[in-house]
């Protein structure tokens, strides 16, 4: 990977902020994604597809920070240490890898 | 003149607390062996406070509008924030500041040239404090707490010389600014080679974070510094491994010394490389 792509006027990137500093909105993201997606209308229609599909190297080969692209995987997957994180971290790396190759069996 | 009288870094992944029960022995021998280390030899050291440096994760400000180094104020600090809490899988802490000596810092730093923000109120705290606080029990002593929260993830940041130099100038505001009598710890906390939320999550670069232990544990920087370069970093994990800059503030405030060591583990499920240095404040800097 490089910064080639990175773009910080993704509103992605604010959509992970407000999702990590506000849990009522984490809510509802849960409940009602679109509703929390609408609530930002500079967000590219590219960007929005990727998310909604849940595909990471779309999402990053339009300019994501990974760091925030690895806490948007927990949204989604889960944040547990044991166990959704771990979830979300495996997801996340088949989908920028197209491949479970990198992904430790345990734990 | 305030002294240092210690100096260590350490990394702060995550998993080190929340997968440890699940970690070989061989990998969970090297994070106690490390961070027992550490918290020993800072408490047998009997600073009044410590400077922690660490990278912010993105964790307090948006990217539009991101700063460098955070200092934060507050008399007293506390954490994981609440969304961390269960993806670190620690305890709460919390820790007293050091108003007076944060307020120091910003102004010595910004006389000498170094763009600081300050924040008066509470910061959020994710793995960059819990961690090194939770393992080495730091919430255990009377130790008051200054952090310095430093972008080391948002292209473009401070690179390893900036960092080197920023860490001369906490060694002059230390001697020049800080009461006499007054016993500084400094901690970096960060590295070693990961890649989080890259699509080299499980990739660690055992050569790389070998290499970086290596020299950062002997008194020859400039070595140190011709081979730890930014690309390097980036090579060994994109967005994480640098780090490893917030050590390299604290050498440039210790000057060249010897460090030691206390293993290494790359488990791959720790999704970053582990080995720490405490450097021997003990005898003058080479």
């Amino acid at each position: 990977m490089s910064w080639e792509a990175y773009d910080p006027s993704l509103a992605a990137h604010d959509l992970v902020q407000d999702l990590k500093w506000d849990p009522a909105l984490r809510a509802l993201f849960k409940q009602n994604e679109a509703a929390v997606l609408d609530r930002y209308p500079t967000m590219l229609p590219a960007e929005r597809r990727a998310i909604e599909q849940r595909d990471f190297r779309a999402l990053y080969d339009l300019g994501m920070h990974p760091y925030l692209g690895g806490q948007l995987s927990r949204f989604i997957w889960g944040n547990d240490a044991g166990g959704g994180a771990i979830e979300a971290s495996n997801r996340l790396v088949a989908s920028l890898t197209g491949s479970t190759a990198s992904i430790p069996e345990k734990p | 003149m305030a002294e240092i009288v210690f100096a260590a870094g350490i990394p702060h992944a995550p998993a080190v607390v929340g997968l440890f029960d699940k970690a070989p022995d061989e990998a969970r021998a090297v994070v106690a062996a490390t961070f027992g280390a550490v918290g020993r030899a800072l408490r047998a050291a009997r600073p009044d406070v410590v400077l922690v440096f660490a990278n912010d994760h993105l964790t307090n400000s948006r990217i539009t509008a991101y700063p460098d180094f955070i200092i934060g104020h507050a008399a007293a600090h506390a954490g994981p924030h609440e969304w961390f809490k269960e993806w670190i899988g620690c305890r709460d802490w919390a820790l007293p500041g050091d108003p007076e000596v944060a307020r120091t810092l910003f102004k010595g730093l910004t006389k000498r040239g170094f763009r600081m923000n300050a924040e008066a109120g509470p910061l959020k705290f994710d793995d960059n404090l819990s961690v090194p606080t939770v393992m080495t029990e730091l919430d255990s002593t009377t130790i008051r707490v200054v952090p310095i929260l430093q972008n080391c993830t948002v292209p473009p940041f401070p690179d390893g010389a900036r960092c080197y130099a920023l860490g001369q100038a906490v060694a002059r505001c230390i001697a020049e600014d800080m009461p006499a009598g007054l016993r500084v710890a400094l901690i970096g906390s960060g590295g070693l080679s990961h890649e989080p939320g890259g699509a080299r999550y499980y990739k660690i670069d055992e050569e790389f974070d070998q290499l970086f232990l290596k020299l950062a544990s002997e008194p020859d920087h400039a070595a140190f510094m011709r081979e730890i370069t930014i690309p390097r970093m980036e090579q060994a994990g994109l967005g994480g491994t640098a780090e490893v800059l917030s050590w390299f503030i604290v050498m440039g405030a210790i000057g060249q010394r010897r460090g030691e060591s206390f293993g290494y583990t790359g488990w791959p499920s720790f999704r970053c490389g582990i080995g720490g240095v405490v450097w021997d404040m003990a005898k003058e800097a080479a």
